[in-house]
């Protein structure tokens, strides 16, 4: 039995040294994907929605380089728009979304599933800018935020196609396996928008939707000058907690204060939560702070034990001769390279251009060939008069 | 004294096309003396067209400084009650320090790409709304600074062959759609046209340079320009539109315009016969805005019946009383109207890392127009009589004001060299035809262009039916013509004509087009608006005329029609299924005959049949039994 035990003392000793490390497993980094799936004007208030939540996270720290923001129509240029370059989701107009300031990375007929689903997985080209890339890790955390007109089990996209409840939870399985993602908030404002998540299997995913099935969800009011609906109820009412409570970055609100503050009378739907998929379930889930996932933090790692300058300077110095090593090597295959092209130019006047429009000529001898096909066709009937002829006397 | 002013700007007039103003330094001055008279005489006719050209003249003339930074606003009132308003941003960075990297005034991102791509010279274009040239005159640069409707982008690309030319357009396109938040890689192969006769290098190239430099140009005729793109945009700048001119820019003004332009150009510029090159980059925005929209506040700008007691009546009328008004005449009255009533607020002051000796703001009135600038800034008149720009004090913000007045003067209007328009004619779903009317005002000469049109695939151009009608009449104008067919799916048509109009005359080309059926996935989710085709380029030399983009309708097909389809299938299937089924298994026979094959019949003869065999093996089970 005593050996036993000693047997057992690395693994309990890999276990304490590996705790700490799991204990600090926070996340290092925060996302946001905003997605607005709907087009034309009477859908507003969708682009509305996004565009208060980009403020919003933007307000609280997340940088336009971590947000990827998808309009699928243009709102405020559109020539319908009374307010050239805004776009308001409230009818007091205090705040304009658009403002100044703002980054959009797809928009437009960009918005697509299969360039939604391509950015949650990465599967993209090699020429896709950074700008356009969701280049999150491990220890990413990310808030999915998606709104536009839904079904059961379906959110469409500009009218056109759909994405399935299915196809997000395999997109999000995905993300998991490959790593890119540490935690994930998703919320969803559609209509039956409780059934969008209802088909997750990833771990580490708390999702939370404006509706259960069969229900719709309404939008909140409309502005008269702007001349349509600017708000849904759920974003209208996730934006009031955000607005009022979450005023800082310190803020210590929890998912818990968030999700009890929905008023299904006012929301005139039953908002739903998933913690199942979460480790430690609704407990643990509640007490995630609202800014773990809409804020953005700067929890920084340190791998090694306190370092001294000494060491970072020795590092710097080894840096410095290698950085002039590569410097050195590049030059002179430069120079290899350079000698090697001397008698290039006499090749590179060859350079292959066959992609051109072609001259058009104008014809002259477009009389003669006239003539010729004139004569081919008389030539032709008169063959086939005669052979009739030949028959008739029969 | 004005920077621009005639006595330091000498004037080379290669032809009425080629206009190339170069700024003399300061201490040259005794030297242009001389040609002082020459210059007037110049002056006089090209006045108004050098208005804006006269910072290009800074802009083409190589400046020993190895990095440098101008920026000038330039406001032009047009009539009625409009205002034209260029901004123009331009830095220079020697080519050797851009290639290692020291970018200095030259925006990082930009070069980045630019080296990345193997990029020599790029111009990128945004527009929105249409040129007015029959009112307001000819364009600003003379259209060589404004693109078609939507987005235009062309480049010279270093590459050896075509394939990796292409590759590097593709970088190319999908870099700048992130940085300007456009979607510019949807210029792909079916938008991207290879120009010969449009389209020359404005740079200078080495010769070495030039034969391995593709020209490759695309357009996005549906791209809505708005605020994400105007942000990139100022962004590039040095002062990034916290100070200096570019602090006048706001998304909210900018997208209210008439018409506007954003336009940026990268370029090397030699000095002539030495290898001292520079890689400029100029940056403008051109905007016609409305006076009075711009003057209603942003919250409220819903127009609204105007109080009876503000209503401007003409009191000369017999009938005018106190519920009788007849609207008094505003033309001859200049309207008031100030840089916060027009920008939303006054400019804030001057960006420090721009050259001084370039005066940041010019406006292009007569010298009789009252303008009330704000302390501190020095008025420099023109001598042409209708130009006047500010210097300004560096950190104080400049405001300007033109008040209420009558005056009859008004700055000349400079003639277009061609007025162009093109539409659609003919009818149908499957067919139809364009018509471009190009006129020529000039009474005295005639213009030489080159006229191209990149068409997409869905639109197929018959070419025999290019036809070119000058007055009414046929006559062979066409001098030489570039044509590549459209692939299905590939490549769009590309065509270029070049003809000459003569003076005071007007040219109607003509072509018919097929329409394509497209694929049911192959339509955008707002099929039913139609598609856009891009602006025909006129290019007369150095300047370019674009005319408006066009909307094609397509045959679009329901689009609940697979429901339908599936529908219609699955009925005509059950049906066609239950015949063949009843063929199969059902015997058809005379009604004589039928008693023969009745049912009930054969289920009796199967009965007896039963009965009989039962009744043997009864009798067999009797006789077992009794055995």
């Amino acid at each position: 039995m005593k050996l036993f035990n000693l047997l057992r003392l690395p693994a309990v000793l890999a276990v304490m040294l590996a705790a700490p490390v799991a204990v600090t497993a926070e996340h290092t980094s925060n996302w946001a994907v905003l997605v607005s799936t709907s087009r034309f004007w009477f859908n507003y208030r969708h682009l509305a929605n996004v565009l208060s939540l980009y403020r919003t996270v933007k307000r609280l720290g997340i940088p336009d380089s971590q947000i990827i923001l998808m309009l699928p129509d243009d709102m405020a240029c559109n020539p319908r728009n009374a307010f050239p370059g805004t776009v308001y989701s409230n009818a007091d107009r205090a705040v304009d979304l658009y403002g100044d300031n703002i980054e959009v990375d797809y928009r437009g007929y960009e918005v697509t599933v299969e360039n939604f689903i391509r950015l949650l997985t990465d599967r993209v080209g090699e020429e896709m800018p950074r700008s356009k890339r969701l280049l999150t890790d491990d220890r990413s955390n990310i808030l999915v935020y998606m709104t536009g007109h839904g079904g059961n089990e379906f959110l469409k996209f500009q009218d056109a196609e759909e994405i399935s409840a299915f196809d997000l939870a395999d997109a999000f399985e995905q993300m998991w396996e490959k790593k890119r993602y540490h935690e994930l908030l998703f919320m969803i404002d559609t209509c039956q928008a409780n059934t969008m998540y209802s088909k997750f299997y990833s771990p580490n995913i708390i999702a939370t939707g404006s509706s259960e099935i069969d229900q719709s969800s309404y939008s909140h009011h409309a502005d008269n000058d702007v001349g349509v609906a600017v708000i849904d109820r759920y974003t209208y009412y996730n934006l009031d907690f955000l607005e009022t409570q979450v005023r800082e970055p310190s803020s210590k609100q929890t998912l818990a204060d968030l999700f009890d503050s929905y008023d299904e009378s006012k929301i005139h739907s039953h908002p739903g939560v998933r913690w199942d998929l979460f480790p430690g379930g609704e407990q643990a889930g509640r007490e995630r702070l609202v800014m773990d996932f809409f804020g953005n933090v700067q929890n920084v790692e340190v791998d090694s034990t306190a370092g001294n300058a000494t060491e970072f300077e020795e590092d710097l110095l080894a840096l410095g001769k290698k950085i002039a090593e590569i410097r050195e090597r590049a030059e002179r295959q430069e120079a290899d390279e350079r000698n090697a092209s001397l008698p290039e130019p006499l090749h590179s006047t060859h350079t292959t251009r066959k992609l051109r429009a072609t001259k058009v000529e104008a014809d002259n001898r477009s009389w003669g060939k006239t003539a010729v096909g004139v004569l081919a066709l008389s030539g032709c009937s008169l063959v086939w008069w005669l052979g009739s002829q030949m028959d008739s006397p029969a | 004294m004005s920077n621009f002013s005639a006595s330091r700007i000498r004037l080379s007039l290669t032809s009425y096309l080629n206009v190339a103003a170069h700024q003399t330094q300061q201490h040259q001055q005794p030297q242009c003396a001389q040609r002082d008279r020459d210059i007037n005489l110049a002056l006089a006719a090209m006045r108004l067209f050098l208005s804006l050209l006269s910072l290009a003249g800074v802009l083409f003339t190589p400046t020993s400084a190895s990095s440098d930074y101008h920026e000038q606003l330039n406001l032009r009132p047009l009539h009625p009650s409009l205002l034209l308003a260029s901004f123009n941003f331009q830095s220079n960075t020697s080519l050797a320090s851009f290639e290692q990297q020291n970018f200095r005034y030259f925006p990082r991102s930009l070069g980045q790409i630019l080296q990345h791509a193997n990029t020599r010279e790029l111009h990128l274009r945004f527009s929105l709304g249409r040129w007015d040239a029959e009112s307001w005159g000819a364009r600003p640069w003379g259209g060589a600074r404004e693109g078609g409707t939507g987005v235009e982008l062309w480049a010279w690309v270093e590459a050896e062959s075509d394939e990796e030319a292409d590759g590097r357009w593709l970088t190319l396109t999908n870099a700048l759609s992130g940085l300007f938040c456009a979607s510019l890689n949807f210029i792909d192969s079916t938008r991207t046209i290879r120009p010969v006769m449009s389209f020359e290098p404005v740079g200078d190239h080495s010769n070495t340079t030039i034969s391995d430099l593709h020209l490759l140009h695309g357009t996005l005729p549906r791209e809505v320009v708005c605020t994400e793109n105007l942000t990139p945009f100022l962004k590039l700048l040095p002062c990034k539109g916290k100070a200096g001119i570019s602090s006048l820019l706001d998304g909210h003004k900018l997208f209210d315009a008439s018409w506007q332009s954003m336009s940026i150009d990268v370029q090397p510029i030699c000095e002539a016969g030495s290898n001292n090159c520079q890689l400029q980059i100029t940056q403008t925005i051109d905007m016609v805005l409305d006076i009075q929209r711009s003057k209603r506040p942003r919250d409220n700008p819903i127009p609204r019946p105007v109080a009876e007691s503000e209503l401007k009546c003409d009191t000369s009328k017999e009938y005018h009383s106190h519920d009788t008004c007849f609207p008094l005449d505003a033309a001859a009255q200049e309207e008031e109207w100030s840089l916060a009533h027009i920008f939303g607020h006054s400019l804030k002051g001057t960006c420090p890392l721009a050259d001084e000796s370039t005066d940041p703001v010019c406006i292009d009135v007569p010298h009789a127009r009252h303008v009330y600038a704000s302390e501190g800034a020095h008025e420099h008149k023109d001598e042409s009589g209708y130009k006047r720009c500010f210097s300004l004090a560096p950190d104080k913000e400049f405001e300007m004001i033109l008040p209420e007045q009558e005056i009859s003067e008004k700055a000349p209007l400079e003639q277009p060299l061609l007025y162009a328009e093109r539409s659609f004619i003919g009818y149908g779903q499957e067919s139809g035809g364009v018509q471009a009317i190009l006129t020529n005002p000039s009474l005295t000469d005639s213009v030489d262009f080159v006229y191209m049109e990149t068409l997409p695939w869905f639109m197929k151009l018959y070419l025999h039916t290019l036809k070119a009608k000058i007055n009414g009449l046929d006559e062979d104008i066409i001098k030489e013509m570039y044509y590549r067919p459209a692939l299905d799916r590939k490549r769009g048509t590309q065509l270029e004509v070049r003809a000459i109009i003569p003076a005071n005359s007007t040219v109607v080309l003509t072509y018919d087009f097929e329409k394509a059926i497209l694929r049911y996935t192959e339509y955008p989710p707002d099929a039913n608006r139609g598609f856009d085709v891009a602006p025909a380029v006129i290019t007369i030399g150095n300047i370019a005329i674009r005319t408006t983009s066009l909307l094609l309708p397509l045959p679009t097909p329901d689009f609940s029609m697979p429901y339908n389809v599936i529908i219609l299938t699955s009925t005509v299937m059950a049906l066609s299924f239950g015949f063949i089924f009843n063929l199969l298994v059902r015997r058809f026979v005379a009604l004589d005959e039928a008693d023969q094959w009745d049912v009930r019949a054969v289920r009796l003869k199967a009965l007896a049949a039963l009965k009989r065999l039962a009744s043997r093996f009864g009798k067999g089970v009797k006789v077992e039994k009794k055995e």
